[in-house]
């Protein structure tokens, strides 16, 4: 498992318990966790799981690329060098105390 | 342990009480019994339609998207089989409407998805939003200098449609011609209409199917940029990305998914605004408010009320255990109002933090493509209206009705008055 947590627009702090190869907005949905909405399924249509990844996880998972990087334009809420769309982060040890922000609103 | 639904029915519990007292086609009074009965019953069946109606978010939000034991495939089929006759009718004209969308499951959803998606995306619905803010100020030129007015009759009705105009490059089509048709394939899919509307009604599908492949004809011929011209782009003469008629189909689908959902929504979103002047007011004194207000108009009162889908295995819902070939019914509208999601679920607020969370377009790999443009033309709608006619009243004392379908709700008519 690895551990990572979410930051609310509020800045309530839920830390998670994650399986590797899940990805993180399955991740943030089987946790209950509001603000990635996802609506969606993950199949980069409706960037409604737009989350802001702290500097060094992003630096080792990766800036968005192709369409993902594409469709982060049209998130509600602008994006920045931090963004991702959380369908298309996976699970694995990098994200071990990440700390990912959930925008102020998705749609 | 599962309970045995025909044990509980014999002890007159709550389950069978829903049962008997669910009415699927009739939208008044629809959320008071949700209300009623969400707390007890998170699944009945509904003899009258054969279908198990699921009524909690949690429960509705694990079937929609599980591909692997709830298929779609039955998603618009009729509610109510047609007779012989009307098949044979539409075969005799060559009607070849296929399932494309909506209504398959993977992985041939996921071939066509891939292709449809190359257009409607919300990239490509952004580009349109200066063209569809005009023609909503056009509507609202129109409006001006009148007393009373329809809202539906003088914009919800026709806007939409006008919108998929837009994405299907048609500049000379009447758009009450295809509301019309739009009007009467939801009335023999999801309504419970008898033979003599059936015979008229497959006459008017088969027109409606004779348009659009004249459309798609006319792109092969003289490509345009727009989404019929987009989809034979993508295809390129190859049936394993798309065949000519799945193109036609998708083009078919669009003509009733791309409008009745939005008027519905337009006008439940107003109505529930106007009969909130407080609220209304708000979204005048700072039009920044109109984005949440269309997603808790999307949450309170949403225009798809309820979806199907049909166990492909046995399964177990809330403790109840259906066979394989069950049909389900997932009440969105219950989703949007369960208490364990939404604080104060049957109150309508435009300041409700989470309100965007509803479920109005679904969710998985079926949520609804047109979810962006619908959003852009009622933010579209809102910012306009309320700036032409901050003064905008509902007429006193009228009746607000709605069509009987079993998916789709909106009313019929708003009598406003513009100026209060």
């Amino acid at each position: 498992m690895v551990q990572f947590t979410f930051i609310q627009p509020d800045g309530t702090r839920n830390t998670v318990y994650a399986t590797p190869g899940m990805s993180v907005m399955e991740t943030a949905q089987h946790n209950g966790i509001g603000g990635i909405i996802a609506e969606c399924g993950g199949s980069m249509a409706c960037a409604t799981c737009h989350a802001y990844f702290d500097a060094d996880t992003i630096a080792k998972i990766g800036a968005s690329e192709g369409n993902e990087h594409e469709m982060l334009d049209f998130a509600a809420t602008p994006r920045s060098e931090h963004s991702r769309l959380s369908c298309q982060v996976e699970v694995s040890e990098v994200l071990e105390g990440a700390e990912i922000t959930i925008p102020d609103s998705q749609v | 342990m599962t309970e045995n639904p025909q044990t509980r029915a014999a002890a007159g519990c709550p389950m069978e009480q829903a049962s008997e007292t669910f009415r699927p086609f009739e939208h008044q009074g629809m959320y008071e019994f949700l209300a009623s009965v969400r707390g007890d019953v998170p699944i009945f069946f509904a003899p009258e339609i054969d279908y198990w109606v699921v009524t909690r978010r949690a429960d509705i939000e694990k079937i929609m998207p599980d591909a692997d034991r709830f298929s779609a495939e039955l998603a618009t089929q009729p509610v109510f089989p047609w007779p012989d006759s009307v098949g044979r009718y539409l075969e005799g004209r060559n009607f070849s409407n296929e399932a494309v969308q909506v209504a398959c499951d993977p992985p041939r959803h996921t071939r066509i998805k891939k292709s449809a998606a190359q257009f409607l995306n919300i990239r490509q619905f952004m580009s349109y939003e200066d063209a569809i803010r005009d023609l909503v100020r056009g509507y609202i030129e129109r409006m001006r200098g009148q007393e009373e007015i329809d809202l539906v009759e003088a914009l919800t009705y026709e806007l939409p449609a006008q919108v998929v105009f837009l994405l299907l490059g048609v500049t000379d089509f009447d758009p009450k011609k295809i509301k019309a048709w739009g009007d009467l394939r939801l009335h023999m899919i999801w309504g419970d209409p008898n033979e003599h509307d059936l015979d008229t009604a497959a006459r008017d599908l088969a027109d409606f199917w004779d348009y659009t492949v004249d459309l798609v004809e006319a792109r092969k011929v003289s490509p345009q940029d727009d989404y019929p011209s987009k989809l034979l782009a993508l295809r390129d003469g190859d049936d394993a990305v798309l065949t000519e008629n799945e193109i036609k189909s998708l083009i078919f689908g669009l003509l009733i998914a791309g409008h009745e959902t939005t008027t519905n929504a337009a006008g439940n979103l107003l109505l529930e605004l106007l009969r909130r002047p407080n609220q209304w007011q708000a979204i005048v004194d700072d039009p920044s408010r109109a984005k949440n207000a269309v997603e808790e108009g999307l949450r309170y009162v949403t225009s798809v009320v309820a979806w199907r889908r049909q166990t492909k295995e046995p399964v177990t819902v809330s403790g109840i255990d259906l066979p394989k070939g069950a049909k389900v019914l997932l009440s969105l509208a219950s989703a949007n109002r369960d208490p364990a999601k939404f604080d104060e679920p049957e109150m309508f607020d435009i300041r409700r933090k989470n309100a965007q969370e509803h479920m109005a377009f679904g969710r998985g790999l079926h949520h609804c493509a047109g979810a962006p443009l619908a959003r852009l033309e009622l933010r579209i709608i809102l910012e306009e209206l309320t700036t032409a006619f901050p003064e905008m009243a509902l007429v006193d004392d009228q009746s607000i009705n709605f069509t009987r379908t079993l998916s789709f709700r909106g009313p019929n008519q708003i009598l406003v008055r513009p100026c209060g």
